[in-house]
C-alpha cells in the first residue's frame, strides 16, 4: 500500500524537498515563517531552513511579489505566498506588468523564475474576502503560467515542476482541498507537466472539463450519471495558462459533447474560452451546444450558509447540466 | 535624520579640489553626453524618425549622472521612464540606445520597448515600465537578492517626485529599511509630475523626509550641483556596500521640457522655465571647471566634437539597422525549460 498524504501535506513536502535540493529556493510571505502559515502549509520549514530562507514579510503583497521578482533576477528561485487570493490586488501590477512581461520586454535578457502560491476558493464559510477565485485574471496574461492542482499527487508534482520552471508560475491551491483531499503521493520528488491536462475518468458519451475543487465534485456527478447510463469523460485541466487544447480537442472529437464546470463565475470564466475554442476548432465534431456550469453573477462568495451554497457549484447542479447535455 | 544640503553656486566655487581631475572631467563629459544624446533624441522624434514618444531628462543631468557615475559593472540601476540616459551612464553603447529609439532589431530588446522602457540586461540595467514606482519595488527585490547572496553590489533606483506618493514607494522603502538593503533611492524632484505641481503632490518641503517615516536616512541636495549629488550618492553607496542599508537622496532640479515630447507644458510659466535654465547644471559645472583650470574652450570643443561624432555614428547605425520581422512579436513569451 503506497503512502497517502493530504493535499496540504503534499504541498509542504514539495517545498521541503525543493529547498533541500536547491539552496536558491526561498519562501516569503505573511505568517509563513514563525507561524508556519495560516493553514500550516509551510509548517516546520522555518525551523529547518531558518529566517534567511523562510521569511515573514511586512503586510504588503506588492513588495512580497516584487521582492521575489527582484531576487529571481540575481539567481534565486523564490516562492512567495499570497495568503488569500482575495488579497492579490496589491500585487497584480508586479505579477502582470513585471513577472509576466520581463522576459518578453527584454527579449529574453531577463527571466523571472518565481512560483507564487495563492490560496483560493470557496465552500469553507470564508465569506466575501476569504473565498474568491481570480485565476482568469492571470490566465488571460501570456508569460505567466497558471496551475490549479486538484489532487495531492498533482499538488506535489506541479509545485516541484513550477519551482524548477524558468517561467513565473501562479500556483493556485484550493483551501477546501487542504485536508479533505487525500491520496497516494510518492516520497521521492517528481514533476507533473505544467501544460498537460489529466483525464480523470474515461468516457464515450460526453466530455466534462473542470479543475480545482470542482474536479472531485464533477467526478461524483459523473459516477451518478454512469448509474443512469451516461459515461462522461472528465478532464482536469490542471493548468489554465497555457491551456492544453490538444487533450480537450481529442476528447471532444471522441465524445461530441462538452460541458465545462467551474467554481468561478460562468460569465467570462475559463469555460468561455474553452467553448469559443471548440466552436472555432471542433464545430463539426459537436452534436450539441457546449454548456457551462459556474457561479452566478454576484460580486463575491456570500457568507451565510444558504447563500454560499447557492453560490457554489455542487454535484446536483453538475448532474442537471449533464442530463441536459445528454438529452440534447 | 535627514541632512539638508542646499549649496549655493558660490559655495561650490570656493570648494577646493577634493576630487581627482579625471573624475571631474569624467562627470562633465558624461553630463554633456547625456544632454547631447537627449537633445538628439528629441530632434529625431520631432523629425518623425521614430514613433511613440520620448521623455526628456534635459535639465536633470547632474542628478542622473552624479548618482550613478561611480557604479561598478555588477551594480544595478532600476530606472524610471525618464531615465533612458541611465543606460548610457552604465556604459551601454550609443548605437544600441539609438536603435532603441527607432524600434530596430538591433536594440537590446529587439524593438519591443519604447525608448522610455529601455533596459540593458548585460549591464544590469532593469527595463523600466510605465507603472510609476514599480522599478523601486523590483529594484528593492534585487537589493534583497544581492544581500542574500553576500554580494556587496548595490542598486540605484531612480524616480520622480510623483512616484513618492504611490503606495509601492512606501512598500519598497519599508522592506528595504527592515532588511537594511543595499539600495539608493534617487528622487529627481523636478517640481512637476507631468502637469501636477509639487504643492498638490505633497505637503513636505523635502522629499528626503519620506525616508524618515521608514527609518531610512534622507538627504536633500541641490540637484543641479553634480558634485553635491556625487558626494551624497557615493557616501550612500559606500554605506550600502558596508551593509548599513538604504538611503533616500532627493535631487532638487527641474525638467526643462514637457512631460514628454507631445506635452507643450503650458501649465508652467515661461519665467519659471527661464529661471531654471539659468541654473543649467552643465553650464554651471563648466564655469567651475574652467575657473579651476581643468577646462578650456579647446578641450570643451574637443569633448563636444567627439560625442557628436559618436552620436552621428549611432544614429546612422540605428537608421541602417533592420526592423524586426513581424512574427518576432511572438518570441520570448515563454522560457523553454
Amino acid at each position: 500500500m503506497a503512502r497517502t498524504l493530504t493535499y496540504i501535506e503534499a504541498i509542504n513536502e514539495a517545498l521541503r524537498q525543493e529547498m533541500e535540493r536547491d539552496e536558491r529556493v526561498c519562501l516569503l510571505g505573511e505568517d509563513i515563517g514563525i507561524g508556519g502559515g495560516v493553514f500550516k502549509a509551510t509548517a516546520g520549514l522555518y525551523e529547518q531552513f531558518g529566517e534567511d530562507r523562510v521569511l515573514d514579510t511586512p503586510l504588503a503583497e506588492g513588495i512580497i511579489i516584487a521582492a521575489a521578482i527582484g531576487a529571481s533576477l540575481v539567481g534565486f528561485r523564490p516562492v512567495p505566498e499570497i495568503q488569500f487570493a482575495d488579497f492579490i490586488g496589491d500585487a497584480v501590477d508586479p505579477i502582470i506588468q513585471q513577472a509576466a512581461k520581463l522576459r518578453y520586454r527584454s527579449a529574453g535578457g531577463f527571466s523571472c523564475p518565481i512560483t507564487i502560491r495563492v490560496c483560493w476558493g470557496g465552500g469553507t464559510g470564508g465569506g466575501l474576502y476569504h473565498s474568491q477565485e481570480n485565476t482568469v485574471w492571470f490566465a488571460h496574461e501570456p508569460g505567466i503560467r497558471v496551475v490549479v492542482p486538484s489532487t495531492p499527487y498533482d499538488a506535489k508534482g506541479l509545485l516541484i515542476a513550477a519551482i524548477r520552471d524558468d517561467n513565473p508560475v501562479l500556483y493556485f491551491e484550493h483551501k477546501k482541498l487542504y485536508r479533505t483531499a487525500r491520496g497516494e503521493v510518492p516520497e521521492e520528488p517528481y514533476t507533473v507537466p505544467l501544460d498537460k491536462a489529466a483525464i480523470r475518468r474515461p468516457g464515450r458519451d460526453m466530455t466534462v472539463i473542470t479543475y480545482g475543487y470542482m474536479a472531485g465534485v464533477t467526478l461524483e456527478a459523473a459516477d451518478e450519471m454512469a448509474r443512469r447510463g451516461v459515461e462522461a469523460e472528465v478532464i482536469d485541466l490542471r493548468t489554465l495558462n497555457p491551456l492544453d487544447k490538444e487533450t480537450i480537442l481529442a476528447s471532444v472529437r471522441k465524445t461530441n459533447r462538452c460541458l465545462i464546470v467551474h467554481e468561478d463565475r460562468k460569465v467570462l470564466g475559463i469555460g468561455a474560452e474553452v467553448a469559443a475554442m471548440l466552436t472555432e476548432e471542433a464545430f463539426e465534431d459537436l452534436d450539441a451546444p457546449v454548456l457551462r456550469v459556474g457561479a452566478p453573477e454576484i460580486p463575491a462568495v456570500p457568507f451565510s450558509p444558504p447563500l454560499e451554497n447557492f453560490f457554489m457549484v455542487n454535484r446536483d447542479k453538475v448532474v442537471a447540466a449533464m442530463e441536459q447535455l445528454a438529452a440534447y | 535624520m535627514a541632512t539638508k544640503v542646499n549649496r549655493t553656486v558660490s559655495e561650490v566655487e570656493t570648494r577646493s579640489l577634493r576630487h581627482p581631475p579625471e573624475l571631474l572631467l569624467g562627470l562633465y563629459r558624461m553630463m554633456v553626453k547625456c544632454r547631447l544624446c537627449d537633445e538628439k533624441a528629441r530632434i529625431l522624434f520631432r523629425q518623425g524618425k521614430y514613433s511613440g514618444n520620448f521623455y526628456s531628462n534635459v535639465g536633470q543631468e547632474a542628478g542622473e549622472v552624479g548618482a550613478a557615475y561611480s557604479l561598478r559593472k555588477d551594480d544595478w540601476i532600476a530606472p524610471s521612464h525618464r531615465d533612458w540616459t541611465a543606460n548610457i551612464i552604465k556604459g551601454a553603447p550609443l548605437k544600441y540606445c539609438f536603435a532603441q529609439l527607432y524600434g530596430k532589431a538591433t536594440s537590446p530588446d529587439r524593438g519591443r520597448s519604447t525608448p522610455a522602457h529601455m533596459g540593458y540586461p548585460e549591464l544590469n540595467v532593469l527595463n523600466p515600465a510605465s507603472t510609476i514606482a514599480a522599478q523601486l519595488m523590483i529594484g528593492t527585490g534585487i537589493a534583497w537578492g544581492l544581500k542574500r547572496k553576500g554580494s556587496d553590489a548595490v542598486v540605484v533606483a531612480y524616480c520622480g517626485d510623483g512616484a513618492t506618493s504611490i503606495g509601492w514607494f512606501h512598500e519598497a522603502l519599508n522592506f528595504a529599511a527592515v532588511h537594511r538593503l543595499p539600495i539608493l533611492y534617487v528622487v529627481q524632484n523636478n517640481l512637476w509630475a507631468e502637469s501636477v505641481p509639487l504643492r498638490l503632490q505633497t505637503a513636505l518641503r523635502d522629499l528626503s523626509d519620506r525616508g524618515k517615516g521608514h527609518g531610512i536616512p534622507g538627504v536633500s541636495v541641490d540637484g543641479n550641483d553634480v558634485l553635491a549629488v556625487y558626494d551624497a550618492a557615493t557616501a550612500a553607496i559606500a554605506r550600502a556596500r558596508r551593509g548599513e542599508g538604504p538611503t533616500v537622496l532627493e535631487c532638487k532640479t527641474y525638467r526643462w521640457y514637457g512631460h514628454s515630447e507631445i506635452d507643450p507644458a503650458k501649465y508652467r510659466s515661461p519665467e519659471e522655465v527661464e529661471a531654471w535654465k539659468k541654473k543649467d547644471p552643465i553650464a554651471r559645472f563648466e564655469r567651475w571647471l574652467t575657473e579651476q583650470g581643468l577646462l578650456n574652450d579647446a578641450l570643451k570643443a574637443n569633448i563636444y566634437q567627439e560625442i557628436n561624432r559618436e552620436i552621428d555614428e549611432a544614429v546612422a547605425f540605428a537608421e541602417q539597422s533592420p526592423y524586426p520581422a513581424p512574427e518576432e512579436a511572438l518570441e520570448h513569451v515563454w522560457a523553454k525549460s
